[in-house]
């Protein structure tokens, strides 16, 4: 209790000695985590609004000849080994037509004369929702080609691949920003700490003549990369949710962001954040103390 | 229990690249005593002190303090080891941007004394030490003979078990002297074993204590009892 206390005056002294480089450090680790949660951000909420769009998400498979009971068994069993589905939908040559004729509501007189047999039978196939199958989508497309009786297969549209590739340019942003954050705290603080060591080596000196322990004299250090981590991440945090605010205000109306249903992290996601660069400033200030603390 | 609280054996010292500082050096000092170093200037005294304090290590010779042998002790004792002793340095090693009580209290807080017993204690020091009115002064702004006298107060702010002062009253005059020898005394009578570093012959002159003389690192006289 008493070393807790005299390690908290300690710091407390320190910080007012050197608390303009401190808050230098400070603003960039906020700002790089600030970069970095605004990439996540967009992330997060790609990957939800790709689930969403999932929901829509099939392939149909022309046929030739409606496949006999046995035989749609097995296409089943090829499809699904290919790659597991939710669902897998046959579709014969009259319900096709019966949908055809719901689909007219009251023009389904122009029918009449049609042979209920003119539109081909085909599979449709209901892809699990997730990411993953978005990504593979042509490569399956182009296999469910090759199956026994098809002539042709159709899927969404070509936005399913390009935002398939958004999302992957943005997952390399996140780790790139990911990478710069980590970076830039371990580093910023570790510079800081280092500087601060330099500035204080007469005091730190008479200290241990005094018969400071290793603890007492390293503890504010700690304590200073742990705060900066703290403060930093929490104002990153912190702008973003600001900026977040300001532009849902200014989407606010009939927009895509409302289709999408863009939402901020959740309290478990902002606790890792900030636990993420507390650990790393603190590491960031370990590492400048093996290097500079010799004792 | 061990009566010797200081026992040299044959140090010497040698400092890079080859200036023999303290050669064969023998001393033993009892819990409780109060001894003298003296010589001319460069005849080892310090080198004595800073031994003993383990802030130089000896490069021949044993050095034992408290029954701990110097050389041999574990990282991990030192701070403690030195918490229990006091040492005025002859440069006194004041953080000169700091006041004089955050200086004094220094001593007190590395073994996390409460605050409130480091103000009393400091306050306390500077009143015997005529030192009351510069409690918020940086020592940078102080007279020699007042840092001098901030760098005795803070080596036995912490009740240390031996106190090492080094060159005390260099800077003072007799009245100042005699008032840092009254603080000493005191401390030695409560129980402190005391070495003093010195050239001012007037602290020694009357005394009943041991005086070592020391040249060119060697012991060359023991006043009052022996002359070789
Ligand atoms: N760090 C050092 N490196 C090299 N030589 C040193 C060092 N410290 C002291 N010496 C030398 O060792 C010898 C003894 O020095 P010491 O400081 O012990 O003398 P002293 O008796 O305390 O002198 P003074 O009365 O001037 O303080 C001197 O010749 C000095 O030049
Ligand atoms: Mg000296």
């Amino acid at each position: 209790m008493k070393f807790i206390s005299h390690v908290l005056t300690q710091t407390g002294r320190n910080l007012q000695k050197t608390w303009p480089t401190q808050f230098m450090t400070l603003l960039t680790v906020s700002l790089s985590v600030l970069i970095f949660a605004f990439f996540f951000l967009i992330y997060t909420n790609v990957m939800k609004a790709s689930e969403k769009l999932g929901d829509n998400l099939r392939l149909t498979i022309y046929l030739e000849d409606e496949p006999v009971p046995e035989m749609q068994e097995q296409l089943k069993k090829k499809i699904n080994d290919f790659n597991p589905v939710e669902k897998v939908l046959f579709v014969s040559r009259a319900e096709a037509f019966q949908r055809l004729a719901e689909q007219l509501g009251d023009d389904r007189d122009i029918l009449t004369d049609m042979n209920p047999a003119f539109l081909p039978p085909s599979i449709e196939v209901y892809p699990e929702k997730d990411l993953n199958s978005l990504a593979r989508i042509k490569v399956f497309s182009d296999y469910l080609a090759t199956l026994p009786g098809a002539t042709k297969v159709q899927y969404g549209h070509g936005w399913v691949e390009r935002f398939h590739y958004f999302t992957k340019l943005i997952q390399l942003i996140v780790v790139l920003s990911g990478v710069l954050l980590i970076l830039t705290s371990t580093f910023m603080v570790a510079y800081t700490i280092r500087l601060a060591v330099i500035n204080r080596q007469a005091e730190l000196e008479i200290l241990r003549l005094l018969g400071a322990t290793n603890s007492y004299i390293q503890m504010p250090f700690v304590i200073e990369g742990l705060l900066q981590g703290l403060l930093g991440s929490a104002l990153g945090i912190l702008s973003l949710h600001l900026l977040y605010r300001w532009i849902a205000k200014l989407f606010s109306g009939p927009t895509f962001l409302n289709l999408f249903e863009f939402t901020f992290f959740a309290p478990t996601t902002i606790g890792l954040i900030v636990a993420a660069g507390i650990l790393l400033c603190t590491v960031g200030s370990l590492s400048a103390m093996r290097k500079f603390l010799r004792i | 229990m061990n009566k010797t609280m200081v026992d040299l054996v044959k140090a010497t010292k040698i400092y890079p690249p080859d200036v023999a500082a303290l050669e064969d050096f023998s001393l033993t000092v009892d819990k409780g005593e109060m001894v003298f170093l003296t010589g001319m200037s460069g005849a080892g005294k310090s080198t004595v002190l800073k031994l003993i304090s383990g802030i130089e290590p000896p490069t021949k010779g044993l050095v034992e303090v408290a029954g701990k042998d110097l050389t041999k002790m574990k990282a991990k004792e030192i701070p403690a080891f030195r918490q229990q002793i006091g040492m005025a340095h002859q440069d006194f090693k004041l953080l000169p941007d700091r006041t004089v009580a955050q200086n004094i209290g220094m001593a007190m807080e590395v073994s996390y004394e409460n605050f409130r017993a480091i103000r009393n204690r400091v306050n306390e020091l500077l009143q015997m030490l005529k030192l009351e009115h510069k409690h918020d002064t940086q020592t940078e702004k102080l007279s020699r003979g007042e840092q001098q006298r901030v760098a005795i107060a803070r080596a036995v702010a912490n009740y240390p078990v031996l106190i090492l002062a080094d060159e005390p009253t260099g800077n003072l005059d007799p009245v100042t002297t005699e008032l840092v020898m009254k603080l000493f005394k005191q401390y030695n009578d409560a129980g402190s074993t005391i070495i003093i570093a010195t050239h001012d012959e007037h602290i020694f002159q009357n005394t009943t204590h041991r005086v070592l003389e020391l040249a060119n690192g060697r012991l060359i006289a023991t006043r009052p009892t022996l002359q070789p």
